[in-house]
């Protein structure tokens, strides 16, 4: 196992700098900073003094090995919009990210398992029907489009929750079931299809005839074998939650690390792009390797040697 | 038996999800004396002498003094500096308060006039405000509460406008450093900087020793909000007071609204369209160019695009500018002028015009329509007329190397309410702006600059606005009217220069 383990890090490592690589050449493919950046008033050589401040006049190859040996070090270099190192800039950012996040991927376990179990038992019931469309609306509805109406019916009608800004577990109400909802559809989905497999197989008709107590049946022999593909789906959901976060950040003015991330962008802020990107990757990369790690536990066949 | 336990099971999942415990909601702006701002973006650093950009500086303008502040019409009015004049052809004095003091006690002098137009002019600071300061050579401190700006020749008083520059604690700042400015200010504002979360909430407190007395509201919450529907949505829930770009189709439901009111002034930022002449193409040829503007319905642009939130411009400039000149007529739409000049331009009913309107998209309000529909009333003249949107980093990369032809649209707001940087920015042959050159005009706004005498300096603007009618570099378009909206709670008067000073503010009752 620490052997595997070893060389998956290795591995992850590759994925990283190659991330890294990839970002850097595309963002000094697409635009000068410095036009972005200065006023429009700026005098040529305002301009050129701002490219030269920040190394901009330099070769690209040289450029790259000065920011992977500062990478190396920690130092990613500082924001060219707020002038502050751009590693403190999106670290500062990350509990806020991280919390939506959580609250998210929770709330899309807490509802989609329970009731995508539910639908498998009571498959073509009316809960069934209920779940499957959910699922298709969940997976339908554009997050953009959801946040706002959200926000319109709860917080502008009928005044339950804030609509903007973090604070309180109300302010992260309706941020996390917009970032949630699609993961949620998709589990529910995806585990009332493993359930419906599982409670179909002989084992468990075995056990159902050996007297074994439903909830026991269904949550002990059935769900336990139709954990696999469901983690699966929730590691590369919390994956796909980096990217849908950029929107919903942006309407709930949540001060995670996806908005900072759209603003650079559009400021073509190299270090703080970079940054970020790299910080998701790590992210993407470490929540693949625990589900792999997860597999061994969940199923004692699985070994890695 | 298992069902119902499980129905429990999601029940109670839903409710531990969905109601989040028992914290009770709490309105941003509880407090009676709070008032909360919400803008699109967050300030970028609380360094005043870095950024230009308006979301940072109009929470500079309430944490640091300036030398002399625009009222709401634009006339330069005493703030710090308590009375300016030329004492010399090449010397501007100002006679600063000896009652200013910043928020640790520390008085302000001339000696923090200076620093910070240092610190603005050193090419290692990377400061953007340079072009403010352009005309000044250096500062001079006969004594502690006496600046004498020096230029390098006779200089126009409104030339750039360094009285604009925020006023910092010197000595604060050489005792804790450059970096530690872009998270703890000390000014000598209306304000006193508290907290900041970034992205999240910045607050400050009504400084009690303020030289101009107290303001009437005591605390002030700047809560960024990217989205303008969330924008719309957070104030009619009271969670935040004024909110600023308030998109046109939002105008009758808050101005309608219970508990908000819409907030317009007329703003110093212009919409045009440039002609690209440096390159080659029929837009090359004035009358091509004339013949566009007459091909353009402007108060029925305005009226379909923007609900009627906009004035006509005959010039580059916004009406209550020096330099502006009311004599100067509106190209008036006349479709059949337009075909005659394009037929005398050799383009007879637009036959072989192909030319593509370039525009960036959610740049300036409505920038995307307002183009589409100028290609359609364009397109009346037999002209063959494309529209290419770009978002706006990739737009303005071409934008500033002057690429973007044959015809761009940008917008241009000018807080100085003086011709002088409009003119120097987008009309002189060296602008990196500029797509126009004429030794003639850049003579003259040259001469502009260098005139101190307020009389010669407008008619030199007359003729150089004259110029610019006749020679039509430009689709002259309109004056915005900026958007804002509050909650009815606010007494407070929205401004062209798109600041927000919340000393201007007060509650009702």
């Amino acid at each position: 196992m620490t052997a595997y383990l070893i060389r998956r890090a290795i591995g992850a490592l590759w994925v990283v700098v190659g991330v890294a690589v990839t970002v850097f050449v595309i963002l000094h493919l697409t635009g000068d900073p410095a036009a972005v950046m200065m006023p429009l008033e700026s005098t040529p050589q305002e301009i050129a003094q701002f490219r030269h401040n920040h190394g901009f006049d330099r070769p690209l190859w040289l450029q790259f090995g000065t920011f992977a040996w500062s990478a190396l070090h920690g130092d990613f270099g500082d924001s060219l919009r707020h002038g502050e190192p751009a590693l403190g800039l999106a670290l500062e950012r990350v509990p806020a990210s991280v919390e939506l996040a959580l609250a998210a991927i929770s709330l899309a376990v807490l509802v989609a398992i329970p009731a995508g179990i539910l639908a498998a038992v009571r498959r073509n019931s009316l809960l069934d029907i209920l779940a499957r469309v959910f699922s298709l609306i969940g997976q339908s509805m554009p997050v953009y489009w959801l946040g706002i109406m959200l926000i319109l019916l709860f917080g502008v009608q009928l005044g339950w929750f804030p609509v903007s800004g973090i604070g309180g577990l109300k302010h992260l109400v309706l941020p996390a079931i917009t970032l949630g909802l699609f993961s949620m559809a998709k589990v529910m989905r995806l585990t009332r299809a493993s359930m419906l497999d599982i409670l179909q197989s002989d084992f468990l008709r075995t056990a159902r005839a050996k007297g074994v107590l439903p909830l026991r049946l269904i949550l002990h022999h059935a769900l336990r074998n139709a954990w696999l593909p469901i983690v699966t789906v929730i590691g590369v959901e919390i994956g796909s939650l980096i990217s849908q976060a950029i929107i919903t950040e942006t309407i709930f003015g949540w001060p995670g690390i996806a908005r900072l991330a759209v603003q650079a962008i559009y400021d073509r802020d190299y270090p703080i792009v970079e940054v970020v990107v790299i910080l998701a990757a790590v992210s993407f990369v470490a929540i693949n390797l625990l589900v792999d790690v997860l597999y061994a536990a969940l199923d004692p066949r699985i070994r890695y040697e | 038996m298992f069902n119902r336990r499980l129905t429990m099971l999601v029940l109670a999942a839903f409710i531990i999800a969905a109601t989040g415990g028992s914290v009770t909601l709490v309105p941003a702006a509880a407090a009676d004396t709070t008032v909360t701002i919400s803008q699109g973006v967050d300030p970028v650093t609380m360094d005043p002498l870095k950024r230009t950009i308006t979301p940072t500086t109009n929470v500079h303008y309430n944490l640091f003094d300036t030398l002399l502040r625009h009222d709401r019409d634009g006339k330069l009015i005493p703030w710090v500096a308590t009375s300016w004049k030329r004492i010399a052809p090449t010397v501007w004095e100002f006679k600063l308060r000896h009652d200013v003091k910043f928020w640790n006690g520390d008085p302000l002098t001339s000696a923090d006039v200076k620093f910070a137009i240092e610190k603005i002019k050193d090419p290692a600071e990377g400061s953007e405000q340079g072009p403010r300061i352009a005309t000044v050579d250096h500062v001079d401190t006969p004594d502690a509460y006496t600046v004498h700006y020096v230029t390098a020749k006779p200089t126009a008083m409104i030339a750039g406008y360094p009285w604009e520059v925020f006023i910092v604690d010197s000595k604060y700042w050489k005792e804790h450093g450059d970096a530690y400015q872009a998270e703890h200010p000390m000014g000598s504002g209306a304000y006193i900087f508290k907290s900041w979360r970034k992205d999240e909430s910045l607050v400050m407190d009504a400084n009690p020793g303020w030289w101009h007395g107290r303001a009437p509201i005591d605390h002030a919450i700047w809560k960024p909000i990217p989205e303008a529907a969330a924008r719309v949505a957070a104030l009619r829930t009271g969670e935040t007071d004024i909110i600023t770009n308030v998109p046109a189709q939002y105008q009758i439901q808050l101005s309608g609204g219970r508990s908000t009111q819409l907030e317009s002034a007329r703003s110093v930022r212009v919409l045009f369209f440039a002609f690209n002449t440096l390159k080659p193409g029929p837009q090359q040829n004035r009358l091509v160019r004339q013949a566009f503007n007459y091909a353009i319905d402007v108060p029925a642009l305005v009226k379909a695009v923007l609900g009627g939130r906009g004035y006509e411009t005959a010039t580059p400039l916004p009406s209550n500018f020096f330099g502006y000149d009311a004599k100067i007529p509106f190209y008036k739409h006349d479709l059949a002028k337009a075909k005659a000049l394009l037929a005398q331009a050799g383009y007879p009913d637009g036959k072989g015009l192909d030319m593509v309107l370039n525009a960036p998209s959610g740049r300036y309000n409505k920038d995307k329509e307002i183009a589409e529909a100028v290609a359609g009333q364009l397109s009346q003249t037999g002209a063959k007329i494309t529209v290419k949107i770009q978002e706006w980093t990739q737009y303005v990369n071409q934008v500033s190397n002057r690429s973007v032809t044959p015809i761009y649209e940008l917008g241009w707001g000018n807080d100085s309410y003086d011709a002088d940087n409009t003119l120097t920015s987008l009309f002189t042959a060296s602008a990196r702006l500029s797509t126009y050159s004429n030794p003639d005009l850049d003579k003259m706004v040259t001469d502009a600059r260098y005139e101190i005498d307020p009389q010669r300096r407008q008619a030199i603007y007359s003729k150089a606005l004259a110029l610019i009618h006749e020679e039509a570099p430009w689709l002259f378009l309109f004056e915005y009217e900026d958007l804002y909206a509050s909650t009815k709670r606010l007494v407070w008067q929205a401004r062209g220069d798109e600041l927000i000073y919340i000393d201007e503010m007060k509650l009702n009752g």
